[in-house]
């Protein structure tokens, strides 16, 4: 088969500044009008398109993207990660019914509270690796959800109603027609990889894929396996709490239903479905996966069995995913730094 | 005389029931090539994985100059300057040669995740700096035209010298090698032999476990053997080579039936 990555990243080496300018601009030009096409094939017969946009196909993209770090690039099975999109969607729905604080002011605060989870899962739990570390993670996704389940306090099974919009910027965020949802996530998708691309680049990314590969030889050469792991969890708690506080402040009301195991597991399939450990499979395959259920709705019961059989035969295909993680013979680092020695 | 900077001290290790090794006391005095030699299973790879923390001692300790390591941190280790590589290749497969060195000289870098993440001086300074290092390595260790390719594409041989490249990238004092010329033939042995000398020579301090007696004998300061977990010689390579016990240890009789 093809491989896309590689053809991909030829591509972007061969081109010069100007080529890749454009190239960037056109796709994001593309990409930006993805609302206005609602009325073409592209349509989703029972929700709107430009609402699937934001969920769950951009939801989706965020989230693979953070889970990504954890599982494609650090090698840590996480079952559990919509505990960090649940606290996020919590600290959204609370703080945004009952203080006077609006979405980007709970952001920071969602995120944090994320990575609080984060770091409280992962100090327990890091020391464990391969399966162990799926069940625990598991159950830390099912604990999350329990408890807003059983807390009165927080609306328990009803969750939580009246969560405000965003302000608008100069714009008002809508029901009907979601164009501005989108292109806010848009704008924390880009974020999202930007920062990831500059870790992935440098001494973090060289500590998670140490980790992934062999983490007893990582460990023995000089790798502080332990903090970056808590890092990629911590890293990926915050990309999904981002995500959680966004959603909640987008649907207005919450429920524990929204934070299923079925949902961590979607993100994972993701995530392999797209490509471990290469941000544009992941995104390719999230966006797949988001779109594709809600597009071929009228199959109705039949949707997630007939999902899951292409899933498995797809992956017997093309075990790597759609974009497999690098395979060329290059470095990440320009060569000419060197040269002087 | 130079000074000792590695000190295993009465080490001894016990696996269940087995003794892996007994009471081994060994010095390494800076600037030699100390060479661990011994049959299958006499505890020399054990030696190696109590002084770089994978194993705690049963009882004993390991001094790098004044300090006990023994129950440190396997990076902190490597961070106080001692490096190893692995009698099976455990490369980064999934890296460039390049990118297994550069992971290597993070260990002495200081940036951490948030001054990645925001590009900060010092960070843009590290990045450089790991880079023309990692690759000053190569080619000290004559694997440069390699840099780009993935370590699991590479040959047998050039992955063997990776392991090495990849331990001086952490820029030890010690460096440790589990039988670096383990399936080399005769030239690629004089040329590894070359290798570990021109290493020792820049300043490096090395322990090494090797089968090969002639590549021993031609580069080595000092023998120790091992046999089963016990140390049965400390000497010159000449005097060693006609150690009676030494010769029984490797032909499997007693010494005394010789
Ligand atoms: N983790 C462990 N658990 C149990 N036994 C072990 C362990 N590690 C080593 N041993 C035992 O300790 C003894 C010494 O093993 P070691 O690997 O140090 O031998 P070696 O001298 O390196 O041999 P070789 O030349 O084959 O590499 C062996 O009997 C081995 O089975
Ligand atoms: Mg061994």
């Amino acid at each position: 088969m093809i491989n896309l990555r590689d053809k991909g990243a030829e591509f972007w080496e061969r081109s010069n500044r100007p080529v890749r300018v454009l190239t960037v601009f056109a796709i994001m030009a593309v990409v930006a009008a993805l609302p206005y096409a609602g009325n073409t094939f592209l349509q989703t017969p029972v929700a709107a398109f430009d609402a699937v946009l934001v969920y769950p196909m951009g939801m989706f993209i965020l989230m693979a993207l953070g889970l990504n770090v954890v599982v494609g690039k650090s090698g840590m099975l996480d079952l559990g990660y919509v505990a960090f999109f649940a606290v996020g969607a919590y600290t959204m729905a609370i703080l945004g019914t009952r203080t006077g604080l609006n979405t980007w002011e709970i952001m920071p605060i969602g995120i944090a509270a994320a990575m609080f989870a984060g770091v409280l899962l992962a100090i327990p739990t890091l020391r464990l690796r391969g399966d162990y570390l799926a069940i625990v993670t598991l159950g830390f996704g099912e604990i999350v959800r329990v408890s807003a389940l059983n807390t009165e306090a927080i609306g328990g099974a009803l969750g939580i109603a009246g969560v405000p919009f965003p302000p608008g910027l100069g714009f008002e965020y809508q029901l009907l027609d979601q164009k501005y949802f989108y292109w806010t996530i848009l704008v924390m998708i880009l974020l999202v990889i930007w920062v990831i691309r500059r870790l992935t680049v440098r001494r973090p990314g060289r500590a998670w894929e140490s980790i992934r590969q062999d983490e007893d030889a990582a460990e023995l050469m000089g790798v502080s396996t332990y903090k970056y792991k808590i890092w990629a969890f911590v890293f990926g708690a915050a990309i999904g709490g981002g995500a959680g506080v966004f959603y909640a402040s987008r649907s207005m009301v919450i429920a524990p239903d929204n934070f299923t195991l079925n949902t961590s597991i979607l993100i994972l399939a993701c995530v392999v479905f797209g490509g471990m450990g290469n941000i544009w499979g992941v995104i390719v395959g999230a966006t797949i996966l988001g779109y594709l259920p809600d597009r071929f709705r009228f199959l109705s019961d039949a949707r997630l069995l007939l999902f899951g059989l292409v899933l498995v035969v797809f992956m017997n295909l093309r075990p790597e995913g759609i974009l497999p993680r690098k395979k060329r013979e290059k470095a990440i680092v320009k060569k000419g730094s060197g040269a002087s020695l | 005389m130079s000074k000792t900077i590695l000190n295993l001290k009465d080490l001894t290790i016990k696996f269940g029931g087995v003794t892996a090794l007994n009471s081994v006391n060994l010095e390494l005095k800076e600037g030699e090539i100390l060479a661990l030699i011994g049959p299958n299973g006499a505890g020399k790879t054990t030696v190696f994985n109590l002084i770089t923390g994978v194993y705690k001692p049963t009882s004993g300790n390991v001094f790098l100059g004044d300090l006990a390591i023994d129950g440190k941190k396997r990076h902190h280790i490597t961070k106080l300057g001692i490096a190893r590589t692995f009698q099976n290749i455990r490369l980064f497969g999934d890296m460039t040669t390049l990118e297994n060195v550069i992971t290597g000289t993070d260990v002495r870098n200081k940036v951490g995740l948030i001054g990645s993440m925001f590009g900060t001086p010092r960070s843009r300074r590290e990045e450089k700096a790991s880079i023309a290092k990692a690759y000053e390595i190569l080619k000290f260790i004559g694997i440069d035209e390699y840099a780009d390719r993935l370590a699991k594409n590479l040959p047998y041989g050039v992955q063997r010298r990776l392991e090495i490249a990849r331990a001086l990238g952490t820029e030890p004092k010690i460096l440790l090698l589990d039988e670096p010329a383990a399936g080399f033939n005769p030239q690629e042995k004089v040329d590894l032999a070359a290798i570990i000398k021109k290493i020792r020579d820049a300043g490096y301090t090395i322990l090494l476990i090797e089968h090969d007696m002639s590549l021993i004998m031609g580069i080595s300061d000092r023998v120790v053997v091992l046999d089963f977990g016990q140390k049965i010689a400390d000497d010159l390579p000449s005097v060693v080579q006609n150690d009676p016990q030494v010769i029984a240890a490797y032909l499997g009789v007693p010494a005394d039936a010789s």
